[in-house]
């Protein structure tokens, strides 16, 4: 009788849960310019380990840029420059001693067109580990990694092929694949769906929610559903026009990804995710 | 079925266009056509005015000594040019990739303008202006060398290769480089591992280009490296050593009809050497493509 | 952006008006009904449910394609849901309004007490209040005021516990205790048409606010709803 009657605090435990994640990136005032341009305005986020975290929001929002930052990206933009504080597992990214390359390494990127190497599918996967040392057992790492990636089963009658052979869905997974190989704790993906059809791109969510298990993912996607399906937490970045006329991206909002699609805060969000306003 | 509104049948203008379509066909046919004749003429003249030396001992003895119009072969300036040559490959090869790289990725606009135009300028200096240039520097002091003759046709390979090389560095495509600098792989070995086996091939067909120019030089080894011996087939590259340009050069000052048909018959050995080295290059290149599968 | 979307909601949302508006008619001709012992009324009300359950399927029918084709979510996503809940209400409040008709049938001819009806009266006039103020509120999406739902309901049961003792007490003889029960059931239609009014009163709310909560409970006494 005390089971049926005791109310389950489902609230409650959902806070206790959220407080046991780790943080593993803190954006504090985050800006970005490009020359004298400012692109993203004074973003704050805390970004949890483990969970797919989308960021959404119209064309010329900064999403592409402000994901960019995570992983020093922008370093490559001559004119690019960030203020505030950005730190990853509580080190300042962007602080005097940091060096870019060993960000990069424990940070791995994924493009929205699918990048392979013109190498073979086994060289793709192993670029990173021989360059970075990591050459012990390297037959192993390649196929633990490729299954990892949900492409083993298609690819390993034919490693020595090249990659360029692939279907987009494939090279996109074996791009998944390539910045898995070399460890990183977390992975960025800029659009991974966008430029394939339906069922690859089912195929790379479902790989996401496997992903996140071992991984802490973030993913810019112009898809709403898409984000609605894969990720935990969602943030709205929107368009905002300043006095003198120039566009920038500032973060609306930002919480689980429940709470965005059935009762968002702010009418911004409420306006782009109906789809009222580009 | 009711008539269409607008007919479909053949009309003058329809049999106009064919007409013009195959005129036009026929014409490009035509100048391909010429192209390939052109270059058998060419072949063809040359090798029937040298088939009378052409033998066997053409290319494996040295010049006979002594008065023989007939007799000995090249043997001496063919590794002459394969020396000269390849030690000036050695030198700018290497150079003109950097030059590349440097241009396609690391240089800022306007040094990047500066140094092209550097390149375009030397690459139009006059041959011979090279070789007394490298006379002065380096046959005044020390004597010819074939090591002078490539220094010289380094210099000319140069530009050629380094800007063959930037253009193809351009065409890879930089979501090539992101992908490696993602991984957390430094600019150099993102270069080096990504970007250049990339753009192999425009890299070899730009060196091949230059290996044919090069060996084509004549007026620079005239200073450089003529005094070179025809006796022997020496390859110290501290010696002066004759290359088939020189001997062609030379062969067809002589009166002798014999050694007139010596110079032609170098004449089709150089471009023998050059047809091979630029089947090589492609050959080489296509192995390449089909192992990445592009 | 989205025209045809918003015309697609718009319609639905205006069926669900129109049957609001039905409804209400129908439970105004139930009590008329029963007030008059009007037997040709009887008939009319029950054809007239037809007209009711027309909108009901156009709604239902709806609903899934509109979710289907047009995915909607956030402030659309509860719209919808509400529409769905609500038509679902109304459909069943329409359905105790025709058994009340017929009841009122069955109940022709038997001896009538005045009081009795004027209570009932009273309970179903409450309802008409309750589902007009609930629709009302809907479409003006103004959650604030469905509060007084729950200060609405609470009298009807209040009365339909104290008609049932009137009509207990109502007399021994056979005819009596049959009119008696019969009205015992129009009671029992009229307390819940109540419920099902203060039910679209809670989507109301869910609505506006964005959370489900129960205004009140079968089983226990629930806090008062935070606004």
């Amino acid at each position: 009788m005390e089971a049926i009657r005791t109310k389950i605090d489902v609230a409650g435990q959902e806070r206790l849960a959220e407080a046991e994640r780790e943080t593993v990136f803190e954006a504090r005032d985050v800006s970005v310019f490009y020359g004298g341009q400012r692109a993203v305005d004074k973003v704050n986020i805390d970004i949890y380990q483990r969970l797919v975290t989308a960021i959404i929001g119209p064309s010329g929002c900064g999403k592409s840029t402000f994901i960019r930052t995570l992983n020093r990206m922008t370093d490559l933009v001559p004119s690019a420059r960030l203020t505030g504080e950005l730190r990853y597992r509580g080190i300042d990214l962007y602080g005097p001693k940091v060096d870019p390359v060993e960000v990069r390494r424990r940070i791995g990127m994924v493009f929205q067109k699918p990048n392979p190497f013109p190498k073979s599918i086994y060289d793709n996967v192993a670029y990173g580990l021989r360059i970075l040392g990591m050459k012990k057992d390297l037959d192993q790492r390649v196929e633990k990694t490729l299954r990892a990636a949900a492409l083993w089963d298609e690819v390993k009658d034919r490693l020595k092929d090249s990659a360029l052979g692939l279907s987009g869905g494939q090279q996109q997974r074996l791009c998944i694949a390539r910045a898995i190989a070399v460890e990183p704790e977390v992975i960025l993906l800029d659009e991974p769906a966008s430029a394939l059809d339906p069922i690859a791109t089912s195929a790379i969510e479902d790989l996401m929610h496997e992903l996140k298990r071992d991984y802490t993912i973030v993913i810019v996607t112009h898809n709403m559903q898409q984000a609605a399906r894969v990720a935990d937490m969602t943030a709205f970045f929107g368009l905002n026009v300043t006095p003198e006329g120039s566009r920038e991206g500032i973060l609306v909002e930002y919480d689980k990804t429940e709470k965005i699609f059935t009762n968002p805060s702010d009418s911004r969000t409420e306006g782009y995710v109906t789809g009222r306003f580009g | 079925m009711a008539e269409p509104a607008f007919s479909l049948r053949t009309s003058g203008r329809l049999r106009r266009r064919q007409l013009v379509n195959r005129l036009m066909g026929a014409l490009a046919l035509g100048a391909a056509l010429l192209a390939v004749a052109v270059l058998a003429i060419v072949v063809i003249s040359v090798a029937s005015r040298g088939a009378s030396a052409l033998n066997l001992a053409f290319f494996t003895q040295n010049e006979a000594q002594g008065f023989n119009p007939t007799g000995g072969g090249i043997r001496f300036a063919i590794v002459g040019t394969g020396v000269i040559v390849g030690i000036a490959t050695l030198m700018a090869l290497p150079l003109g990739v950097m030059i590349a790289i440097f241009l396609s990725d690391l240089a800022s606009p306007r040094l990047a303008r500066i140094t092209r135009l550097a390149l375009d300028v030397t690459n139009g200096i006059p041959t011979i202006v090279v070789g007394i240039f490298v006379y002065t520097m380096v046959v005044a002091a020390h004597g010819q060398s074939a090591l002078a003759g490539s220094l010289a046709l380094a210099i000319i390979m140069m530009p050629l290769i380094a800007r063959s090389s930037e253009e193809v560095l351009l065409l890879v495509p930089n979501s090539q480089r992101e992908a490696s600098l993602a991984l957390g792989v430094s600019r150099w070995r993102t270069t080096f591992s990504v970007v250049i086996p990339s753009a192999m091939g425009g890299i070899l067909t730009g060196t091949t280009l230059a290996i044919a120019r090069a060996a084509g030089e004549t007026a620079p080894l005239l200073f450089l490296t003529s005094l070179g011996t025809n006796a022997t087939a020496d390859s110290n590259p501290l010696h002066p050593l004759q290359s088939m340009t020189l001997a062609i050069f030379k062969y067809s000052e002589l009166a002798d009809a014999g050694f007139q048909a010596k110079a032609w018959a170098t004449a089709f050995t150089l471009m023998c050497f050059v047809l091979v080295t630029s089947l090589g290059a492609k050959m080489a290149m296509a192995r390449y493509r089909k192992k990445l599968g592009g | 952006m989205r025209d045809q979307y918003e015309v697609e909601l718009e319609e639905l949302e205006s069926l669900l008006r129109e049957e609001g508006e039905l409804v209400d008619r129908a439970i105004r001709g139930a009590l008329n009904a029963l007030a008059r012992d009007d037997l040709e009324l009887v008939d009319e009300l029950i054809a007239f449910d037809d007209e009711i359950d027309q909108r009901y399927l156009r709604i239902e029918q709806g609903i899934p394609s509109l979710l289907a084709r047009q995915t909607p979510v956030a402030g659309d996503l509860r719209l919808v849901l509400a529409i769905l809940y609500i038509n679902l209400h109304l459909e069943r409040i329409a359905d105790y309004c025709v058994t009340v008709a017929k009841l009122v049938k069955l109940a022709h001819g038997l001896p009538r007490d005045a009081g009795v009806l004027e209570a009932l009266e009273e309970m179903g006039e409450r309802c008409r209040e309750m589902l007009s103020t609930g629709l009302e509120h809907f479409g003006a999406r103004d959650f604030k005021d469905s509060q007084a739902l729950i200060d609405m309901d609470r009298p009807i049961d209040r009365a339909n516990r104290k008609l049932i003792d009137r009509l207990i007490a109502l007399g021994p003889e056979e005819s009596q205790r049959e009119w008696a029960m019969r009205m015992i059931l129009v009671s029992r239609c009229l307390e819940r048409i109540g419920d099902h009014a203060v039910d679209i009163g809670e989507q109301d709310a869910y609505l506006v606010r964005g959370r489900f909560e129960e205004f009140t409970d079968a089983s226990h006494k629930l806090p008062p709803v935070k606004t």
